[in-house]
């Protein structure tokens, strides 16, 4: 930290007119240093932030600390205050003032650097020569540039959106056009509520296993299918890997309704038992906790296996047959061949794939909503027995119009998501040692 | 040299701002008002919207006017769209989903009793759009037709000797449909005689035809008529026998009752003989209609002659009574009406509201007054098969759903749900409860009267807990 102060100390001293032109007014120091091109769209910079900052940027400011003091009422025609609409413009703001510091610090920085060229006798590249650069040496920036934008807008903006949503009273009878205030409630409830805590944990321990078993399974019978169809025994792998991939192609929610018809209580399964002698079997029923969550489980291997067949499949091709031939000449069993040479090659290679199939596994809305979103569970808060996390979000958010609490969950669900890929992955070989297979 | 230029330059400037100004104006001038209007799909799937566009187009012609179709999801949520101007200008929509709105104050109030249907439409559907909003009372919506779930059987399906053995009282009505109680009896044989058929079928945990049963013995969603979501009384007073009743009527019928799989094949099951009679709302009308035909067409008749015999068949009735006891396994004297109560059922009144957003809602009341005049609810009346709230509509209309809805309305029988926000939250809970109630009805058949009463506390607890619980 001294270090840092003494950096700053030494700067400012040593620094020239031009510095502390550009310090004043961004753009006058790059004018000194004779790079007017560059000087002008700084300085222009600078009035577009001013005359944005002046027009709403610090209204929005505020507002975003106030979420609003004045109540629309469309009856009496008064406009008011929207809150949500105030965090998002507040959120803008911010980063916009981000977006000027930053801008605010390089012009500062450019101007010492160049000045110092100056001083040095040296040429200064002029705007068409900065353009050039861009167009050229630094053309990632260039083509980094909208790409980024799109990401802070359309990503990071609804990202941090979300996460102060779970610091407001937003949600239930507090939705526009009344007032939302920041508040911490959310999550106090979470841990507080004794019903509430009890259902977050329930729910947390059976996401858990369901993404972790779900994982698993889908990964090994996905590998097991690409192995059986990669052996030379096969006749007709055309035919046979067909049959997964047309599986795939068909849209996951059709798949997901056709089955919960095939599973209602007078779908076709159930005409087959009956026909048969037995008894309707209520598969999806408000006492059928296992039996639903098993069918739930195979209804995702089913949608999951096959995209993870295919993957292994091309994997399995790049694994080079002379270390089967050599292992062959070592006497090694088919297993031990499979353990030491297919597993860790596929493994390495197909990490971060396991890590995005366990987080989608772990928010894998669908099965459930379609499946059994109108039973509710004893023991349960406004939730049911095979509900996961984002369900019971889901519930909270949209059936019950609850958004901070909602907000409040999928953060705690980012945070396990996130802790859990990232110390996976930061052990992975595929982290560790990113050149073995290169 | 320069003078002139610069002058030339002003010039052509000027005359510029001159022509943007004045094609501005020209613009603003023949600007057209433009009237979104929200329907329902089967209105639109049916021709029926377009009908009404077209006419009310017509009518104002020379007005610089049009109503078009919103083209927006039937169920898109005015609270969230309506704000930023994406709303629709007119909604057609059930009461509690109209009703909604008023607490964000995001339908606008109605001068009723100045509209051409005021005097036309009984008070207990005006009732359903009522609401009080900054002390004063106020109406947000304008009934245009009754939702109300009726009894559906097929005629040709009772026993050939009803009127000696199944009509006891006389009345030339078939008893299964007039009393729960022989209705349960009849459904019991024939299931005795196949255990492929059903007498009586129904999805016993849709919240919205099975509530009434509830409501015959005293349970009500919300206290206050409707209107105090802190008082939730499913399980109020006897609510518990109505209870019984729906766990009883799963006795007759098997694990389907608990899913939606009456509902999803119901038409085609009453049509090929798998069930006797269901319950369901008149737009279904249509289609019971259409399948019965079809399954007389494929037994040989021309399809003149199944259309004619499909509609002399298929009766539409007010539901049975339930007995007053409670007990629809028990053999009740039909001859004694003191033993009998009327069942109630939960009803909805659609109607059309405006959007407090709606920058045109002069015209947009126009529109309202045009789609409620008698001759447009008669057109929608015969296009949809809905039961109109006007009542000099009623006279005109061929359907005998007409006629029990409306006087089921007037008489309290149909108890109209709730016009307030907290609606949303109760579907889940009750399906989920009923769910509960009709899988043991159906299958282990353990449950006591003290049982089902917890099932219904356990229904209102978590009503209270999904519209309170964050809310405090």
């Amino acid at each position: 930290m001294k270090n840092k102060i003494k950096k700053l100390a030494t700067f400012f001293r040593e620094s020239g007119k031009e510095t502390y032109a550009s310090m004043a007014f961004m753009g006058v120091g790059q004018i000194l240093n004779g790079q007017f091109g560059k000087g002008m769209l700084y300085m222009l910079t600078e009035i577009a932030f001013m005359l944005y900052f002046g027009f709403t940027g610090i209204t929005d400011i505020i507002g975003f600390f106030t979420l609003g003091t004045n109540k629309a009422d469309a009856w009496a025609g008064i406009v008011g205050d929207n809150s949500v609409i105030m965090l998002l413009r507040g959120i803008f703001a911010w980063i916009a003032l981000a977006g000027l510091i930053w801008m605010y610090i390089s012009n500062i920085k450019d101007a010492h650097f160049y000045a110092e060229e100056k001083h040095n006798n040296k040429m200064l590249p002029s705007l068409k020569n900065d353009i050039s650069s861009i167009l050229d040496k630094n053309f990632y920036k260039a083509a980094l540039f909208l790409p980024l934008l799109g990401v802070a807008v359309f990503n990071i903006l609804p990202i941090i959106f979300m996460i102060l949503i779970a610091f407001t009273n937003y949600g239930g009878k507090i939705v526009p056009p009344e007032l939302v205030d920041w508040t911490f409630d959310s999550f106090k409830k979470l841990v507080v509520l004794g019903e509430l805590s009890q259902s977050f944990v329930k729910i947390l321990g059976w996401n858990l296993l369901w993404a972790f078993a779900s994982t698993l399974f889908n990964y090994f019978a996905g590998l097991g299918l690409a192995l059986l169809y990669n052996k030379k025994c096969v006749k007709g792998k055309a035919i046979w890997r067909a049959f997964p991939i047309l599986a795939y192609a068909i849209p996951g929610f059709i798949t997901l309704l056709a089955f919960k018809y095939m599973f209602s209580n007078g779908g076709p399964i159930n005409n087959i038992i009956v026909d048969n002698g037995g008894q309707i079997i209520d598969f999806l029923g408000i006492n059928s906790k296992w039996m639903a969550r098993g069918i739930g489980f195979f209804i995702n291997a089913w949608l999951s296996v096959p995209s993870i067949m295919l993957l292994a499949t091309g994997v399995l091709s790049n694994i080079n047959n002379d270390l089967y031939e050599a292992a062959d000449i070592d006497g090694a069993s088919s297993f031990l061949q499979f353990r030491k040479i297919t597993l860790p090659f596929v493994i390495f290679s197909t990490t971060p794939v396991l890590i995005s199939q366990f987080i989608g596994n772990f928010n894998n809305f669908g099965v459930f909503f379609f499946l059994r979103s109108d039973v509710l569970s004893d023991g349960y808060f406004l939730a049911s027995d095979t509900d996961l996390l984002i369900n019971w979000l889901y519930r909270m958010s949209i059936d019950n119009n609850y958004y901070a609490i909602g907000a409040a969950i999928s953060l705690v669900i980012f945070a396990i998501t996130s802790i859990v890929s990232l110390s996976v992955y930061v052990r992975s070989a595929a982290y560790k040692k990113e050149d073995t297979f290169r | 040299m320069k003078r002139i230029i610069s002058l030339v330059l002003a010039i052509a400037m000027l005359t510029s701002i001159a022509c943007i100004l004045s094609s501005c104006n020209n613009d603003k001038d023949k600007e057209q008002i433009v009237i979104r209007v929200l329907e329902n799909d089967f209105a639109k799937k049916n021709g029926y919207l377009q009908v009404l566009l077209d006419a009310f187009n017509e009518k104002y012609k020379d007005y610089n006017v049009i109503a078009v179709d919103a083209d927006m999801d039937e169920y898109s949520d005015l609270e969230n769209d309506g704000p930023y101007g994406y709303g629709p200008d007119v909604l057609y929509q059930a009461n509690d989903v109209l009703m909604k709105y008023v607490d964000g104050h995001h339908i606008y109030p109605i001068d009723i009793e100045a509209l051409e249907c005021y005097d036309q439409i009984p008070q207990n559907a005006w009732d359903a759009y009522k609401a009080e909003a900054d002390g004063k009372t106020v109406y947000c919506g304008v009934p245009v037709n009754v939702q109300q779930p009726l009894l559906y059987y097929r005629k040709d399906m009772l026993p050939a000797n009803w009127e000696t053995e199944w009509n006891k009282n006389n009345n030339d009505v078939p008893d299964m449909v007039e009393f729960w109680n022989e209705m349960y009896r009849y459904s019991a044989q024939i299931r005795q005689n196949d255990k492929s058929k059903f007498g009586f079928a129904l999805q016993l945990n849709n919240e919205y035809f099975n509530s009434g049963f509830l409501f015959s013995y005293g349970g009500y969603v919300f206290g206050k008529n409707n209107t105090d979501d802190t008082d939730i009384g499913l399980s109020n007073g006897n609510a518990k026998l109505g209870a019984k009743v729906i766990w009883d009527l799963a006795g007759i019928m098997d694990e389907k009752c608990a899913d939606d799989s009456f509902t999803n094949a119901r038409t085609t099951m009453l049509a090929n003989g798998t069930i006797f009679a269901t319950i369901c709302t008149p737009d279904i009308t249509t289609n019971f209609l259409k399948d019965l035909a079809l399954e007389y067409q494929n037994q040989g008749l021309s399809e003149a002659e199944a259309n004619a015999k499909a509609k002399e068949n298929l009766v539409i009735a007010s539901l049975p009574m339930l007995p007053a006891a409670g007990d629809i396994t028990a053999n009740v004297d039909v001859t004694d009406s003191s033993l009998w109560t009327r069942q109630k059922t939960m009803g909805g009144i659609n109607g059309y509201g405006i959007s407090s957003y709606s920058e045109h809602k002069d015209w947009a009341l126009k529109f309202v007054e045009f789609a409620t005049s008698a001759e447009m609810v008669q057109k929608r009346a015969e296009m949809l098969g809905i039961v109109p709230a006007r009542g000099d509509v009623i006279e005109n209309i061929d359907n005998p759903a007409t006629e029990i809805t409306y006087n089921n309305l007037d008489d309290g029988t149909l108890v109209v749900m709730p016009s307030i926000s907290a609606v949303k939250q109760i579907w889940i809970p009750i399906s989920s409860g009923f769910k509960q109630i009709a899988t043991d009805g159906c299958t282990d058949r353990k449950y006591t009267l003290n049982d089902l009463q917890a099932i219904l506390e356990t229904i209102d607890d978590n009503i209270y807990k999904a519209i309170h619980t964050f809310s405090e």
